[in-house]
């Protein structure tokens, strides 16, 4: 259930709430651009999936109900901030300007990466729950080793804050007073594992128990996010340490497309939570208060539908890759023994893709 | 009109089949990418598959209720006729790509489905054996040593010779030095063959040779007195050869021998199976395992061994000083066909040595022959000769006495003939032996004596050799 | 040329001081290693010359000073983590293997992982459980990693430093048991690339191959073997991952005999991994198989009889009159 303690700026039904903290620092053009983000990220969603289901991804981990978790986060952070994702963050990366296709490349199993992390700022996927949190403060301890006015941001689930890593990275974090913000969107379930059962208070008292801050935000509330989070990354950025913020979401979909829901859960749950909808509430604000035209959502959705053509020519145009490469970067120096793979390979004519 | 199947993907639940539960669209239905076609039923939930392709529904391949196999066909478009596809906003066509391309793309063919990912791949699928390039030589294969093709191999200090564990087993078991052979393998490898040639060798001479002729083998080459000597074809009508060095020491010793040493013979054909057992199984033995062992050692012995009981054998006519000289020492002289000629170097007290002291004396004396460093002492105060003419194909010879010794014996091949044991004619190595003696002071009956003694000796050595 | 005596812990010492002077990326990471300067003495001094911020006293979680690491290298620093015994790497084992040793490869080359984790390691101190491991076949077998290990004070104070500029990740397993041996140091000129083997003693009869602790024993054994009247050329492979197999090969040709002494058991061993190479190169040249002295496949015992469980002269000289008694 919804705690009293939750920042929320935005109702399910799209008008604006007074909270004590935090008040809404966006004005309609602004909200208008975090609603087509997320318009293009449900669409991009719903298009994986699709692809999926028609054997063109192994797998397709949906983020469906977290798009304000996500675009809230991701519009809050300044260009030289370095984000630490899981793999179902995939608003963040678009916020961080990764395309669409390079997104796909892991679930299309041609790549363990799919992108440079350095040119986006953006770290490749971490399938080992937590592990990415400690990245994040080694690379916030760096951040503060060269003086820069920098935030390193973790995210991970609910699931995730479980793990030793993720626990060792608030001591860390905690100890060093590093500039790193920690997001957890708690979506609810860990597969079919419920979040209660990973934590026996609500998980943002954890950061009090390791002597920092802790928020809950309403993690449909796109507009409580931003603000929640550009608080919290502004305050790293300066000296003010580490903020853990749990976004209180839920996962519409299922953990990935191998998963059956309906195994764990009740319909009439994920109906409550579709009431709730992030997108659906920014609409009926941008309606209301900045008059916003049906011509206008409709160019949205247009351009939506575009990406998501777009995506799936890329997606269909991946082609298996030339074997050679799994031994390209294994090693930044030569190696012995990758130039004997190498060799072995062409020798046996398996380079070239032919099999 | 152009066609595109959609095949029934894996799903990702570890299914290989699944049951239609119902049909969302009909044939004839035009139908827009990612329109819901129909919901199947895997093992472990309902799922709903999205259109792959914009376009017209021409075939379902399977009805409520049906369960059809991962990757068989399950619905047949019309994509051709885009002209026909309704102007709905995601109705753009799918893209155009050949149905190859979207298998090679789709990954689905050849796998079975499992939870995560693409599924475990058939590897009943994959067909063709993948053969090496030729010339491309594993990475860690064993590297061989550059070999240059008309040298033998010479084994530098810093690498052992090479060979495979089981065949040094065999040339140790068979008291072949592995490291004195010549390889024929590929880059010099010593093989099982030419371990079994350096075992299986003439009689005397047990050892592959390293240069060209044999030491005591048949001239099978063009070399006359001590020369090579150019063919019929290509030589001189008239060719004349100064009568220098080696030659010049034969032809003075034969004409020596010839003109003072009257000379008869005696022979005789001897059963020398045993001899050729006995060599065989003392090869075998661990601590001879590198004596060169033949049938010659055997020989030696038994040519010393008369003169132990003969010893008038072991004489020489002093016509200067009118004496007949009686020796109880043993020099034995050993016929050599050197590339540079016919020398007969001989081993120094050789009734004293046992038998492995006269295998090793005479691999010695063979290996200083073949490799030009038999000294002048070497060939002075021969006593008795042992000529071995069997590698040269033959059964006897009556040979020159070298001067001032008192016999020599020639040995002809040792061959399977047929002979007569116990009334049964049956096959032996047998072999004819041809003593040419000084007449001055040896008569026939000595001679005869002598040569009986050897062969007796050569019929049955083990008894000889512990009676001596 | 200067050269001058020192143990391999302060040898150890050196090597990180001069890579700290030479770059200021350079960053130390794990438990007590500033004010207490290290359970070893390793790091002793170089917090107060270097300051906290790069001679850094981490809390007491193994797996996060690696993971930290990681996010450190992604900024363009390079950190030397010290995990304080063997028996403890392994909480940070999933961050080594899942993480550092693949970040490179996942990231398409972006990420480049250079860092050091210092794993004082092998037996010989007479300790409690876990502090006498020989972790370093884990680390050999996962590709993305380079292990490597000094047996001597002259090959600490330049391997550190050559493992420090190295832009792969090197486990450093070093022999605690040799810590505090004494041994000449070349302060001007390495001996040998940070991935080279050397031969430590020529010999004719048999290549005995070994690194960390094993050195001294398997020098041991060889001059006690001279005097029974068998060659042993005595081969230090310092680097485990990858193996200078050249080197290796080399010798075996030469003696046609192959002995790998190593302290950890001989299953999936390092040893393993040398002869089956070996086999496959020298096969020619072999005159018996190659023979591991390992320890065995038991948990590491009570160290009252570790001797008996770690490689001595004795299991070594009897593993050559083996290889030497075979027919060939």
């Amino acid at each position: 259930m919804i705690d009293e303690e939750l920042v929320q700026l935005l109702t399910p039904e799209g008008e604006r709430v007074e909270n004590s903290e935090y008040e809404s620092t966006l004005n309609g053009d602004e909200i208008f651009g975090f609603y087509r983000d997320m318009v293009i990220m449900r669409r991009l969603d719903n298009e994986s999936t699709s692809l999926q289901r028609q054997g063109q991804l192994a797998l397709w981990a949906p983020m469906q109900g977290q798009e304000a978790a996500q675009i809230g986060a991701g519009r809050a952070l300044a260009p030289m901030d370095f984000t630490f994702p899981t793999y179902r963050e995939h608003g963040i990366a678009w916020c961080r300007g990764v395309p669409p296709e390079n997104m796909l490349r892991l679930f299309r199993a041609v790549s363990n990466g799919g992108w440079d992390p350095q040119k986006y700022r953006h770290s490749v996927p971490t399938v080992v729950l937590g592990s990415q949190t400690l990245h994040a403060v080694g690379y916030a301890m760096g951040i503060q080793r060269d003086g820069a006015e920098e935030a390193a941001m973790a995210f991970f689930g609910d699931g995730a804050s479980s793990q030793g890593d993720v626990l060792e990275a608030f001591v860390w974090a905690a100890s060093f007073n590093a500039p790193v913000v920690f997001f957890c969107q708690n979506n609810q379930w860990g597969i079919s594992t419920p979040s209660t059962v990973q934590s026996k208070i609500p998980l943002y008292h954890r950061a009090h128990g390791f002597g920092f801050p802790g928020v809950r935000v309403d993690g449909n509330d796109v507009l409580a996010v931003y603000e929640v989070s550009k608080r919290a990354l502004d305050s790293a950025r300066v000296g003010g340490g580490p903020t853990l913020i749990e976004a209180y979401t839920y996962r519409i979909g299922a953990h990935t497309t191998s998963d059956d829901p309906t195994r764990y859960r009740i319909d009439a749950e994920v109906e409550v939570w579709k009431h709730r909808d992030p997108v659906e509430r920014v609409k009926a604000l941008l309606v209301r208060e900045y008059k916003v035209k049906n011509a206008d959502f409709d160019a949205v959705a247009a351009e939506a539908d575009t990406m998501a053509l777009k995506l799936r020519e890329d997606v269909l145009a991946m082609s298996r890759p030339d074997p050679i490469t799994m031994f390209d970067d294994a090693y930044a120096a030569p190696h012995p023994l990758i130039e004997e793979g190498r060799r072995e390979m062409i020798d046996l004519g398996i380079s070239g893709g032919q099999l | 009109m152009s066609e595109e199947i959609f095949l029934l993907p894996d799903v990702g639940e570890g299914l290989t089949e699944a049951e239609i539960v119902t049909w969302k669209v009909q044939v004839g239905d035009v139908v827009t990418l990612n329109q819901p076609l129909v919901d199947i039923e895997t093992a472990k939930a309902t799922v709903e598959l999205p259109s792959p392709y914009a376009g017209t529904v021409v075939a379902l391949h399977g009805n409520v209720g049906d369960v059809l196999e991962v990757h068989k066909p399950l619905i047949t478009f019309d994509v051709g006729g885009a002209g026909g596809a309704p102007a709905e906003a995601t109705s753009a066509p799918a893209p155009a790509k050949e149905a190859s391309d979207k298998q090679e793309g789709s990954v689905g063919e050849g796998r079975e489905a499992v939870l995560i990912g693409y599924g475990v791949a058939n590897e009943d699928a994959v067909v063709t054996r993948k053969h090496r390039r030729q010339g491309a030589t594993p990475a860690a294969a064993p590297v061989a040593p550059p070999v240059v093709a008309s040298e033998p191999v010479v084994t530098s200090p810093s690498v052992a010779p090479r060979s495979t564990p089981p065949v040094r087993l065999y040339a140790k078991q068979n008291g072949v030095d592995i490291s004195s052979l010549t390889g024929t393998g590929r880059d010099g490898l010593i093989t099982r063959v030419d371990v079994e040639q350096a075992v299986g060798g003439a009689p005397t001479a047990p050892r592959a040779p390293r240069v060209s002729a044999p030491i005591t083998g048949p001239n099978t080459t063009s070399r006359f007195v001590g020369r090579e000597l150019e063919s019929w074809a290509s030589g001189p009508k008239e060719e004349r050869i100064p009568v220098k060095g080696v030659l010049r020491s034969m032809a003075e010793a034969m004409v020596q021998s010839a003109f003072t040493q009257p000379r008869a013979a005696v022979w005789v054909r001897v059963d020398a199976t045993r001899t050729m057992e006995l060599v065989a199984s003392l090869k075998q033995q661990p601590n001879l395992g590198d004596l060169r062992l033949s049938p010659l050692t055997i020989i030696a012995l038994a040519v010393c061994d008369a003169a132990r009981h003969f010893p008038g054998i072991n004489s020489s006519f002093d016509a200067a000083a009118n004496e007949v000289i009686v020796r109880r020492n043993v020099n034995l002289g050993i016929a050599a066909n050197t590339p540079r000629g016919l020398i007969v170097p001989n081993i120094k007290g050789a009734d004293q040595l046992d038998l492995v002291g006269m295998a090793s004396a005479l691999q010695v004396l063979v290996d200083k022959a073949r490799e030009g460093t038999t000294t002048p002492n070497d060939m002075i105060g021969t006593t008795l000769s042992i000529t071995n003419v069997g590698p040269f194909g033959v059964d006897a010879a009556i040979p020159i006495l070298p001067p001032g010794t008192g016999a020599i014996l020639a040995v002809g091949q040792i061959a399977k003939a047929p002979w007569v044991v116990d009334d049964q004619v049956v096959v032996r190595q047998v072999v004819e032996l041809a003593m040419a003696f000084d007449h001055r002071q040896v008569d026939g009956a000595m001679a005869s004596a002598v040569l009986s003694h050897i062969g007796r000796f050569l019929h049955d050595p083990a008894a000889a050799i512990i009676a001596g | 040329m200067a050269t001058t005596t020192m143990t391999m812990a302060k040898a150890l010492n050196e090597g990180l001081r001069r890579a700290m002077d030479k770059n200021p990326k350079v960053l130390l990471m794990g438990e007590d290693i500033g004010r207490l300067g290290g359970v070893f003495r390793i790091t002793d001094g170089l917090q107060k010359d270097f300051g906290e911020d790069r001679v850094v006293d981490s809390p007491l979680a193994e797996s996060a000073i690696v993971g930290t690491a990681v996010g450190l290298a992604i900024r363009g620093y390079r950190t030397v983590c010290e995990i304080q015994f063997d028996g403890f790497v392994y909480p940070a084992f999933d961050q080594i293997v899942s993480q550092v040793a693949k970040l490179h490869k996942r990231s398409d080359g972006a990420y480049v992982m250079a860092m050091v984790i210092r794993i004082p390691f092998q037996g010989g101190i007479g300790a409690i459980e876990h502090h006498s491991e020989s972790p370093e076949p884990y680390f050999a077998q996962t590709a993305g990693l380079r292990v490597v290990s000094p047996s001597t004070p002259n090959d600490a104070y330049w391997m550190i430093q050559q493992s420090i500029e190295h832009d792969d990740p090197v486990i450093f397993c070093e022999p605690k048991s040799r810590y505090w041996e004494k041994g000449e140091v070349d302060l001007e000129t390495p001996p040998a690339g940070l991935f080279d083997a050397l031969v430590r003693r020529e010999g004719t009869d048999v290549t005995l191959v070994g690194y960390g602790a094993s050195m001294k024993t398997a020098l041991r054994a060889a001059e006690t073997a001279a005097v029974e009247g068998t060659s042993i050329e005595v081969i230090d492979a310092r680097s485990i991952a990858p193996l200078d197999i050249e080197v290796m090969a080399k010798s075996l040709e030469k003696t046609g005999r192959v002995v790998v002494v190593q302290e950890s058991p001989h299953t999936a061993s390092i040893g393993s991994e040398i002869i089956s190479e070996l086999t496959q190169r020298c096969f020619y040249s072999l005159k018996a198989p190659g023979l591991r002295v390992s320890g065995y496949h038991v948990p590491y015992p009570p160290t009252r009889i570790e001797e008996d469980y770690r490689p001595t002269v004795d299991r070594i000289l009897d593993a050559v009159d083996r290889v030497m008694g075979f027919e060939s």
